[in-house]
Parts: structure tokens; C-alpha cells; sequence
């Protein structure tokens, strides 16, 4: 670690929860992980929820919490979403969890983050692997919906559900981390964090450091610049193009999103999901194009190419932007 | 922009007509011939390869002579029923409308006559006996065996390929009038590619000068690989115009070419070739559902399953062409292609940072590019001295801070220093 760790860190890193009593919200989650460290023991485990919600965190405090502060001997992250295919998964998994603890505890753990993201196919292969290395290793896989895990590995593992954060634990969160750093934050401008992130801490604290950038109180105001300028309209912007009929520009704007600013397909979906509401088309329009925007993110999903995809639901906008142009 | 040079260009009049000047003498000749009433053959039969000037020549002539053209060309159904009733007739009346209505029949391609045009040639003759008004035939292969009864009744004129320094020329004047700047070394290289070919020049030359004001001799280098591009525009051609989804999908097979590539083709020019909004969206929506099942073909390594992408592809594009109005649109290189390749080392600099900055951060690469690096790169631009010092707590290179102060709009803080530690 370099020299300029812990006193220039992302704050969402700087005042990550290091063990399970640190961690703010899921109580009810927390008091269950607790017992796995008395006990020693625990099953596999699927942790659900949307992003920013603690999974990570509490997978890692419940690490530290077993193993003790070198725990990253015994312990293994993976993210489904950056590793090249299930073989990888299992050959990386094989190497770790065919050695043996020095530990009291005798199994280490494997977290595979975004699990969600492995195709049916895949999963079925991790299930070979959960079931082989049981002895030796416990799974932990998080995902944003339960329901994209197969039946199979949803019975064998402990479920345990994480729901986005209240305002009050946000707020208590977020002013506990302005304490340290000595910055002003009105209660004004933690709602208005709390209404961007929705729930989300890590982006709820991003949103804080880049307001506390500025070097002035963070008041409402404030927030809704660094968001104005972090997540520019882009995507509206892109839908605007279309709408208007300008296809070719609105295509070049979603190559600039995909290719250039490194969006994923599935999150320009989600933007312009929330944007078709702000469109002013007839009601009736928004449920068909909501519609296709649900079917492109399924196609998405399954492994479709996400530019081709977004492109046409651009066309049909343009098609809905003629009819009420 | 969409009109294209070679028909812009056509010669009006008949010295505007480049080359084969002994073959033109011989035409104006016949021409007049028929003009004074005393007409020395009944139809000349014009032959060579194409782009020399045949067709050009008659359209002039006819203009420079007041004459109206009626024009068969190859498209059109040419069965011994239909010559003789529209070219029967067009070549029999005439004289009753008096003297304005003077007309020149003008069968292109005869050697193109397909079997299905059965009796054609055997149609013409017999037309060509009764004719009161001129005829002329064109062909590339004037010594097919089919076309030996017009042999012999046809003044016979062999149109040769135009020289290098003639079409030169016309390509210059084209520059000139289209007040493009040209180097002397890209013309040379055009006409000669074009093997005396003059149609071919032209549609080069209007090629490179896409969004150009000056052509150099790089822009054109290119060219040589249009012979592997050009096919790829053939069968495009064909599957934008085709009717039916059986045309659209033989054209794949006129061409050896990787499916995706032809995907990335057909995708790419779908919104300038189909440009009524309904029409588009239903392409776009074939296009999609081929993208879909190619995704799952390759899954599943169903690779019998391929046709269904291909007649999507194809014929989900052709028959989506209801409403849109034709007009020649030129086709363009993919531009995606283009675009990743120009933006490579970017995304390679960016994936190295978000890999870092992800492994750190606990969380994928996908999420440090959507929803960490944005924020740093706020960071960056409201207080760049703190910036850099957090992005090198993540143990990102100078070169990555670099890139990442550009992409904030930051001007570089670390330049001078480094600058003068070098050296």
C-alpha cells in the first residue's frame, strides 16, 4: 500500500464498517452473521439487494470478524461481472480452496460479487464447484435480484435479503463522516444526497466527498451540481435526439456512452427508463416504450450485443417522436 | 451531396463525350443519316465495356439533335411481346405527329436479354426491318451468339477503353466545378485503377471527396481495397432494393464475408438508406432480433440455427422499405469499427484505472466506470492538488493522473514539475 494511503482515500473506503459491529444498518443480518462467528460455522450464503447496501461490507466484516485482521489469507473476491468466464471462476476457485486453513476455523471464504451476472449455464457449473469444495470453503455470492440465481443454489444457501438504507441511517452516517473531516452538512443537503442515491451509501458518500470537494458548506444547492455535472443528461440528451428524428446523432451519442464513458448497456437502460417518464409523449406511449425498454433489457441479459439493442429502441423513439413531433 | 457525379455529370452535349472520337464521327454520321431522311442503316449497334461513353453518346446526340429517347435498358421485362409493343410502336408512328416528335430507341445491354426475354432478339429484327425512327443497340460483348441476326443489320460501332490521361481530364473538370482541390498524383491513380472505365473514376473520385475539400494522394490509396469493399456495396445494393426476403438472403451468398462483418455492414447503413421513421424502426427491430439469435446460436452452438440471423438481417431489412422514398444514398464503412479502433487505447488506459481503482473500492470495473471514477473526476476539477494526491494513494501511474486530469478538464499540474525532474 502506498505511502498516501488512509489520509487520501475515497471516504466510502476510509470509513467502510471493518467489522460487524461497525456496520450502521441490516441489523437484523448483522445479529444473524454474529452467530456464524460464535459458532464457527456457517452454510453457503446468497447475499440480495440493490447496490450500496452493505453486501460487500458485511461479507468482509464477517471475514475479519472469523479470521482475525489478517483475514485476507482465508478469504477470496471475486466479481462475476470483470472475470472472463466460468472456467476462469473455477480454476481461480480450485487453487484457493484446495489448500487448508491454519486457522481454528477450518474452511475459508469465497465471495463472487454480482453472481447475477453468470448465465443459467454458468451457474449450474459454480453449483458443481459450491458442492465439491463444501469441506474446505464457503461460498458467498451476492446479486442485486434473487431471482436471476437458480433454484438450485437459492436451496443450498442461506438467504439473506439487504434493503436499501433509511434517510436516518444515511444522515447518521453520512455526519459521522463529516465530523472527521470537518465539513459542514445542512440537513438539506443530506436530503438531497438521500434522494440521488436512493438508498445507496457508497454513492450517497461518493456524492459527499465530491460536494465537500468545493470547500464549502454542503447545502442542497451544492449537491445538485456535482450530481448536474457527474451524471450529465446524456442519456436524456441521446433520447432528445431521437425523439427528434435525428437517429444517425442520437447512435453516436450512445457509442460516446458505451464505448467512450464506459456505461454498461444495462445502466444506459435503467437511465432511460427513468427518463421516458420526463418525455412528452401520450401515456399510452410511454407503457409501449417501457415495454420494449423491458424487452432490450432482457435481450441485454441474455447476451445480446448492447449497442444494437439500444439502437433500436432509439428507432422506435424516433418513430414515437414523428407521431407527436 | 446525394446526387451522384455520374449523373450529375453526363455529357449534355456531344463534344462533352470523353474519347473514342472515330466511333462518335461514325454515330453523328449515321445520325444525320436519318436526319435528312436517307437513313444508311436502321440501327447501329454500339459495343465495349463499361463506363466508355455508349449510353452517354446517345443521350447527347439525341438532346444535341432534338430528339426524344425512349429507353429499354436491362431492367426492364424485354420479351418478344413488349418490344414489339412498345418499341414497335415507338418506332412506327412518329411521322404522324409531325417532325417534333422525333425519337431514338435505345435498347441497352441486348446482350444482357436473359433467356426469359425469349424472342427478343428475334423481336428487334423484325422491328428494325419496319422502323421509321433510328434504333440503337448497346452491349459489352458484341460477339455473343445470340446477337448474330443484329450483327448483320446494324452499322456496328466498338467503343474502346478511355486513356488514362482522358479521364483525367473529365475528373479535373469535375474538381474543378465542385471546387474540390486535387493533387495531380490522385487523379493519376484513380484512372488508372479504373482500367479506362469512366463511370468507375467518377464514383471513386466522389468516394474520396465525401467531406473533402482537398484529396491527396493518401485518400485514395485506399482504393486498391475497394475490390474486396466494392462486392460488399453490390450486395448491399441488393439487399436495400431487394423485394422479397429470398433476394435479400441470396445476396449473402453472392459474396464471401464473414456474417458479423456483414452484420456490422447492413447495421450501419440501415438509418441512411431507410430514412421514413417506420420503416427504420421495424428494420432496427429485425436487426435486433438477428442480433438476438446470433447471441444465442453462439451460446448454444446451434450453428444450424445461423439462417434464421441471416434472413433477418437481409430480409428483415429489405421488406421494412415501405416508405421511404428511393434515392441513391452512397454506402459507408461501419462507423462502430471505426470508433472502437480510434478510442483502443483509451478504453485500455481507462479499464487499467478502473481496474485499480475497482479491486480497491471492493466492488467490479463496470461499477468504479459508472459510479466511483465519475466522482473522482469531479474530485479532480474542483480541487486537483487533493486530486491527485488521493488517485495516487491508488497507485495509478503518472500517466494515468495525466489522463484522467485531461478528462476533467483540468490542465495538467504535474507537467512542469515532471518535466524538470527529467532533465
Amino acid at each position: 500500500m502506498s505511502l498516501y494511503a488512509k489520509e487520501y482515500e475515497l471516504w466510502a473506503e476510509k470509513y467502510r464498517p471493518r467489522t460487524l459491529d461497525e456496520m450502521v444498518n441490516q441489523k437484523e443480518i448483522v445479529e444473524r452473521l454474529k452467530k456464524f462467528v460464535e459458532t464457527k460455522t456457517m452454510p453457503h450464503c446468497l447475499f440480495a439487494g440493490p447496490p450500496g447496501t452493505g453486501k460487500t461490507t458485511a461479507a468482509h466484516c464477517l471475514a475479519h470478524d472469523l479470521f482475525g485482521e489478517n483475514y485476507r489469507e482465508n478469504f477470496l473476491e471475486l466479481n462475476a461481472s470483470d472475470e472472463r468466464g466460468i472456467d476462469v471462476i473455477r480454476t481461480t476457485v480450485k487453487n484457493f480452496a484446495r489448500s487448508a486453513t491454519l486457522t481454528e476455523v477450518p474452511f475459508k471464504i469465497l465471495v463472487l460479487d454480482e453472481a447475477d451476472n453468470l448465465t443459467a449455464d454458468a451457474q449450474q457449473a459454480l453449483r458443481r464447484t459450491m458442492e465439491r469444495y463444501t469441506d474446505t470453503c464457503r461460498f458467498i455470492l451476492s446479486c442485486n435480484y434473487s431471482n436471476r440465481i437458480i433454484e438450485p443454489i437459492q436451496s443450498r444457501t442461506a438467504i439473506f435479503r439487504f434493503t436499501p438504507l433509511s434517510f436516518e441511517d444515511t444522515y447518521a452516517y453520512l455526519k459521522r463522516i463529516c465530523n472527521a473531516e470537518r465539513v459542514q452538512l445542512t440537513e438539506d443537503g443530506a436530503k438531497a444526497i438521500y434522494e440521488v442515491a436512493e438508498g445507496d451509501l457508497r454513492k450517497a458518500v461518493n456524492i459527499l466527498q465530491a460536494s465537500a470537494s468545493l470547500g464549502k458548506p454542503i447545502v442542497a444547492d451544492v449537491v445538485y451540481d456535482v450530481v448536474g455535472w457527474v451524471h450529465p443528461r446524456e442519456v436524456a440528451e441521446m433520447m432528445e435526439y431521437a425523439l427528434k428524428g435525428d437517429f444517425t446523432k442520437s447512435r453516436m451519442l450512445l457509442r460516446m456512452l458505451l464505448y467512450q464513458r464506459g456505461y454498461a448497456g444495462s445502466d444506459i437502460v435503467k437511465r432511460m427508463h427513468s427518463s421516458v417518464y420526463e418525455l412528452s409523449i401520450s401515456e399510452k406511449q410511454k407503457v409501449d416504450l417501457i415495454n420494449y425498454l423491458g424487452e432490450i433489457d432482457f435481450r441485454i441479459a441474455q447476451g445480446a450485443d448492447e449497442e444494437v439493442q439500444i439502437s433500436a429502441f432509439l428507432a422506435r423513439l424516433a418513430l414515437v417522436g414523428r407521431g407527436s413531433g | 451531396m446525394s446526387i451522384p457525379w455520374i449523373i450529375k455529370y453526363r455529357p449534355k452535349r456531344i463534344e462533352e463525350v470523353v474519347g473514342n472520337e472515330e466511333s462518335k464521327k461514325k454515330f453523328i454520321e449515321w445520325l444525320e443519316s436519318w436526319v435528312k431522311g436517307k437513313p444508311t442503316y436502321k440501327a447501329t449497334l454500339l459495343y465495349g465495356p463499361a463506363g466508355v461513353g455508349k449510353t452517354s453518346l446517345v443521350e447527347a446526340a439525341a438532346r444535341t439533335y432534338g430528339y426524344d429517347l425512349v429507353e429499354l435498358n436491362a431492367s426492364d421485362q424485354r420479351g418478344e411481346s413488349i418490344i414489339k409493343r412498345i418499341v414497335g410502336v415507338a418506332a412506327s408512328q412518329g411521322t404522324l405527329m409531325g417532325s417534333m416528335s422525333r425519337r431514338i430507341i435505345l435498347l441497352d445491354e441486348v446482350d444482357g436479354m436473359s433467356e426469359e426475354d425469349k424472342g427478343g432478339v428475334k423481336a428487334i429484327v423484325e422491328v428494325l426491318e419496319k422502323t421509321r425512327q433510328p434504333i440503337v443497340l448497346t452491349a459489352n460483348d458484341a460477339w455473343d451468339p445470340k446477337l448474330a441476326p443484329l450483327r448483320s443489320v446494324c452499322l456496328m460501332l466498338e467503343f474502346k477503353r478511355l486513356k488514362q490521361w482522358e479521364v483525367v481530364k473529365k475528373l479535373r473538370e469535375i474538381c474543378l466545378r465542385e471546387g474540390i482541390e486535387v493533387d495531380k498524383e490522385a487523379l493519376e491513380f484513380i484512372a488508372k485503377r479504373s482500367e479506362g472505365d469512366l463511370r468507375s473514376a467518377i464514383n471513386d473520385l466522389q468516394t474520396v471527396s465525401q467531406g473533402r475539400r482537398r484529396i491527396t494522394i493518401d485518400d485514395v490509396k485506399w482504393l486498391p481495397y475497394r475490390n474486396r469493399i466494392e462486392p460488399i456495396f453490390d450486395v448491399l445494393s441488393m439487399i436495400f432494393n431487394a423485394k422479397t426476403v429470398a433476394t435479400a438472403r441470396r445476396a449473402l451468398s453472392l459474396i464471401d464475408v464473414d456474417p458479423d462483418m456483414m452484420f456490422e455492414w447492413i447495421y450501419e447503413n440501415t438509418p441512411s438508406q431507410l430514412t421514413d421513421p417506420r420503416d427504420l424502426a421495424i428494420a432496427m427491430e429485425n436487426l435486433a432480433k438477428a442480433d438476438l439469435f446470433r447471441s444465442r446460436v453462439k451460446l448454444l452452438q446451434r450453428w444450424e440455427l445461423l439462417s434464421f440471423v441471416t434472413e433477418l438481417m437481409t430480409g428483415g431489412v429489405a421488406v421494412a422499405k415501405e416508405a421511404t422514398k428511393s434515392k441513391w444514398t452512397p454506402f459507408h464503412f461501419p462507423e462502430r469499427i471505426k470508433f472502437l479502433s480510434s478510442i483502443k487505447s483509451e478504453r485500455e488506459v481507462m479499464n487499467s484505472i478502473a481496474s485499480k481503482i475497482a479491486s480497491r473500492c471492493l466492488t467490479s470495473r463496470r461499477t468504479a466506470l459508472s459510479d466511483i471514477i465519475p466522482y473522482i473526476l469531479f474530485i479532480l476539477r474542483s480541487n486537483p492538488d487533493y486530486g491527485v494526491k488521493l488517485l495516487k494513494s491508488y497507485d495509478l501511474t503518472s500517466s494515468e493522473i495525466e489522463f484522467l486530469l485531461g478528462k476533467a478538464g483540468v490542465a495538467s499540474i504535474e507537467a512542469p514539475r515532471k518535466r524538470s525532474r527529467s532533465t
